[in-house]
């Protein structure tokens, strides 16, 4: 019994002493290019931002966008599945060096990761409903079931300023088929998804009727304190929108062209 | 009752604890209505279930081979699959093949909402695990009792009701309290078809705040104090129902 | 009296004389005999019909979209099978000794061990997940020599607490269903507490503790498409991305998920019936 109390002493003070040994670095980039790799946080579950292959790699916009950066600072580049709940933290942490995960710049998130700017991306919010329903304004979703995404920044204004009552899913096969089923009579979601959504056959009775709101930039976003890895980023922000690479990779993966995307590159020609 | 309030809004801004869910009103009602709704569905489920496990039981001693064959094949079935997806698949596959109902607002809806899958689909869950609970329990029961009651008149029913029963209800106990704990917990897994209850809620308010740690912690408590009500229960129950000459 | 056939071959009259018959539980076990290839076959034809139905033109068949995400599948599938095991091992391991713990003589001991488990026991899995993803860093950093701690192994020491306290709970509660009276003659035979528990007591609770522990087990395998929700690529998670990847077709969902069921139930149903047999096998004449 003693043995193992001493054991157990024993592993705690090692589990403390190697996180003492962790010391602050503010050289991003210097260690990156010495471990010979860049970790990149990317969203693997939503299409055409990221998603996987069969062979389980992350593919889509954002872990092209990572992929690029990779190229310039001449590494490997590691893709690191994240999710809303932990994309944050994880960089924090120091598990992934960059974050390019579909996440909208708040006020709030910019206390704790540093958002690089200018903005890479930006989408509003609309929803999908049966024609036959004749929304209007987002006022007539009063007290109706309305569909969402779990974690999705906008359920809560939804609810909150519209009185809808928002049922929300993990994933977007869950909510397409509480859609068709009937649980609820529309989808809130960003507008460049639904777009894409209506122009298959298998919804052609549903429309994007509303007029779309809160368009919110994304931001991607680097450890607080990495001001020159920001500002390395920040150049590549600007050679995206200045190239047109944003509207080609949308184009790409099927996402009509969004305004956003559209007046930066107009900006930055 | 504001200012109250309004402390937790201060803690924030100086210490950076999170609290929304005190603070905002908004969140703090759906908060409160997701705790009821976890209560409702655990209550709701642990009748459910029990009554499930004792019928379960009985069958399972029945003289016909079908019936026997069908309270095992939904044994297996059940135990052998995780719940998540059990879940989906009635409230997905089997709901969409029910009969619709039009709803005020012009629209069908399925005839059984996401709150009643919720309760079939965990109450056949954790139903399955008190059958074999309870035949644990009636395997328990001295055979030369049961012997003595048929020798006495009774019927199988009556046997099953007032002398088998009663005496595995008390062997059994301690695990059925384990089961319904679990239950209580496994209520959380409602949260994937969309039933309003603590999980669901506390992902939605961490999502938006982005105060994962603060919510986990409540969560924690919130359970705790649920769990801790219903163990403290069943520990006076257990007390109440002690056999003499077995344990220490 | 002609003899029932299969029992004893010699003519007799008397009852007492005829084989024992098994009881009528132990014929009603299922098991899988050959004829029921047949439904399953049925079973299986018309399912894949329809996941063989094509859809729109251009789109691959749900049964053939499956087919061609299995291999992802089954390794996200081999994540959670080595999550519960290594999580039932240490689970155990620890669990017994807190459950012995508790029904220490010494009061500061049993207290502490109650404590213990009552904590783990009562708190949601999914809290106990999260907090040893969150708490535990991703890497050690031990004299220069950088060790990664991969998710899933973080969140395996997570589920192996639960797994800990309800072991602890087993191991109690089946050391208090053993009669008093196999204490108290220990006892008038001079054993001393750690002989009586040891030579006694655990060997004899060792078959009543069978069951409940698979049962745990089987909980705990059940319990590890949880880790989904913080984000381990195990099979649930997998899933989910590629059901989003394909584009959140709806005629997905019952293909995807069902093969998930189906693969649970392979895995478990023998275990399940393993345990049957070694209950049997440390069957006690009652």
């Amino acid at each position: 019994m003693k043995s193992l109390i001493k054991g157990l002493l024993g592993g705690l003070a090692l589990l403390a002493f190697s996180a003492a040994g962790q010391t602050v670095h503010a050289d991003a980039i210097a260690d990156i290019k010495k471990a010979g790799v860049i970790k990149v946080g990317v969203k693997a579950d939503y299409k055409p931002y990221g998603f996987i292959d069969p062979s389980g790699a992350i593919v889509g916009i954002e872990p092209d966008l990572a992929k690029e950066v990779a190229a310039k600072l001449g590494v490997k580049v590691e893709l690191i599945p994240v999710l809303s709940s932990n994309r944050m933290q994880f960089l924090e942490q120091g598990k992934i060096d960059l974050m390019i995960a579909t996440m909208t710049d708040t006020a709030e998130r910019r206390k704790v990761v540093h958002i690089v700017d200018p903005n890479y991306y930006s989408s509003g919010t609309n929803i999908l409903a049966l024609k036959k329903f004749g929304f209007k304004k987002w006022e007539d979703l009063r007290d109706k079931p309305v569909c969402g995404i779990q974690g999705a920044f906008y359920n809560k204004s939804t609810s909150e300023k519209y009185g809808a009552k928002i049922v929300a899913f993990k994933g977007t096969a869950e909510v397409y088929a509480a859609l068709k089923q009937g649980s609820c009579v529309a989808f809130v979601y960003d507008d460049s998804a639904i777009v894409a959504k209506t122009t298959e056959p298998d919804f052609a009775d549903y429309e994007m009727p509303l007029p779309t709101i809160d368009d919110a930039p994304w931001g991607l976003a680097v450890k607080l304190g990495e001001d020159k890895f920001a500002k390395f980023i920040s150049d590549m922000i600007v050679g995206w929108h200045k190239s047109g690479r944003i509207l080609a990779l949308e184009t790409q993966y099927g996402v009509t062209n969004t305004p956003f995307a559209k007046a930066m590159h107009d900006k930055y020609k | 009752m504001d200012s109250f309030y309004q402390w937790f809004q201060v803690l924030y801004e100086t210490t950076g604890i999170n609290l929304p869910f005190i603070y905002d009103s908004y969140d703090r009602s759906r908060l409160i209505n997701g705790f009821f709704m976890t209560i409702q569905l655990s209550v709701t489920c642990l009748f459910f279930s029990t009554i499930i496990g004792m019928i379960g039981a009985w069958l399972q001693g029945s003289p016909l081979k079908w019936t026997r064959r069908i309270v095992n094949g939904y044994i297996q079935l059940f135990r052998n699959t995780p719940p998540l997806v059990q879940l989906y698949f009635f409230y997905f596959a089997i709901g969409s093949m029910l009969p619709k109902v039009t709803t005020d607002y012009g629209g069908e809806a399925p005839l059984l909402g996401n709150f009643a899958w919720a309760v079939i689909s965990l109450s056949f869950f954790a139903g399955a695990f008190n059958v074999e609970i309870f035949r644990s329990g009636i395997e328990a029961v001295p055979k030369s009792t049961v012997e003595a009651a048929e020798s006495l008149g009774f019927s199988r029913l009556q046997i099953y009701k007032d002398i088998t029963l009663p005496l595995a209800l008390r062997v059994v106990l301690p695990s059925l309290n384990n089961n319904l704990v679990n239950l209580v917990k496994t209520t959380t897994l409602a949260y994937a078809i969309a039933v309003p209850e603590m999980l669901y809620e506390t992902n939605q308010i961490w999502s938006d705040n982005v105060n994962v740690t603060e919510m986990m912690i409540f969560l924690l408590l919130a359970y705790f104090f649920l769990v801790g009500v219903l163990v403290w229960g069943m520990n006076r129950w257990e007390q109440a129902m002690k056999i003499p000459g077995y344990g220490e | 009296m002609r003899p029932a056939p299969g029992k004893t071959g010699y003519k007799t009259d008397l009852p007492v004389m005829h084989a024992v018959r098994m009881p009528a539980a132990e014929r009603s076990a299922f098991r899988l005999k050959l004829w029921h290839i047949l439904p399953i076959l049925l079973f299986c034809i018309f399912s894949s019909s329809l996941g063989f139905a094509a859809t729109t033109p251009g789109q691959l068949s749900a049964f053939d979209t499956l087919l061609r995400w299995m291999p992802l599948l089954l390794k996200g599938f081999g994540f959670n099978l080595l999550i519960s095991v290594m999580a039932m091992s240490f689970g155990t391991v620890v669990g017994v000794a807190l459950g012995l713990g508790q029904l220490s003589l010494s009061k500061s001991l049993s207290r502490f061990s109650w404590f213990i488990t009552q904590f783990f026991r009562n708190s949601p899995w999914l809290v106990l997940l999260f907090f040893s993803m969150f708490l535990l860093p991703f890497e050690f950093n031990v004299a220069g020599v950088i060790i990664p701690l991969p998710d899933w192994l973080k969140a395996t020491f997570g589920l192996s607490l639960p797994v800990m306290a309800n072991v602890s709970e087993i191991v109690r509660g089946a050391v208090k269903s053993l009669p008093s009276g196999q204490w108290e003659a220990a006892e008038s035979l001079a054993y001393t507490r750690r002989q009586t528990l040891w030579l006694i007591i655990l060997p004899q609770c060792v078959k009543r503790m069978l069951p409940p522990w698979m049962n745990l087990y089987s909980i705990l395998t059940m319990a590890t498409v949880l880790a989904s929700i913080v984000g381990v690529s195990e099979v649930m998670t997998l899933t989910g991305r590629v059901l989003s990847s394909e584009g959140g077709r709806t005629e997905l969902l019952a293909p995807f998920y069902g093969f998930v069921l189906l693969l649970f139930f392979i895995y478990c149903y023998p275990i399940a019936r393993w345990t049957v047999r070694l209950e049997k096998k440390f069957a006690v004449i009652n």
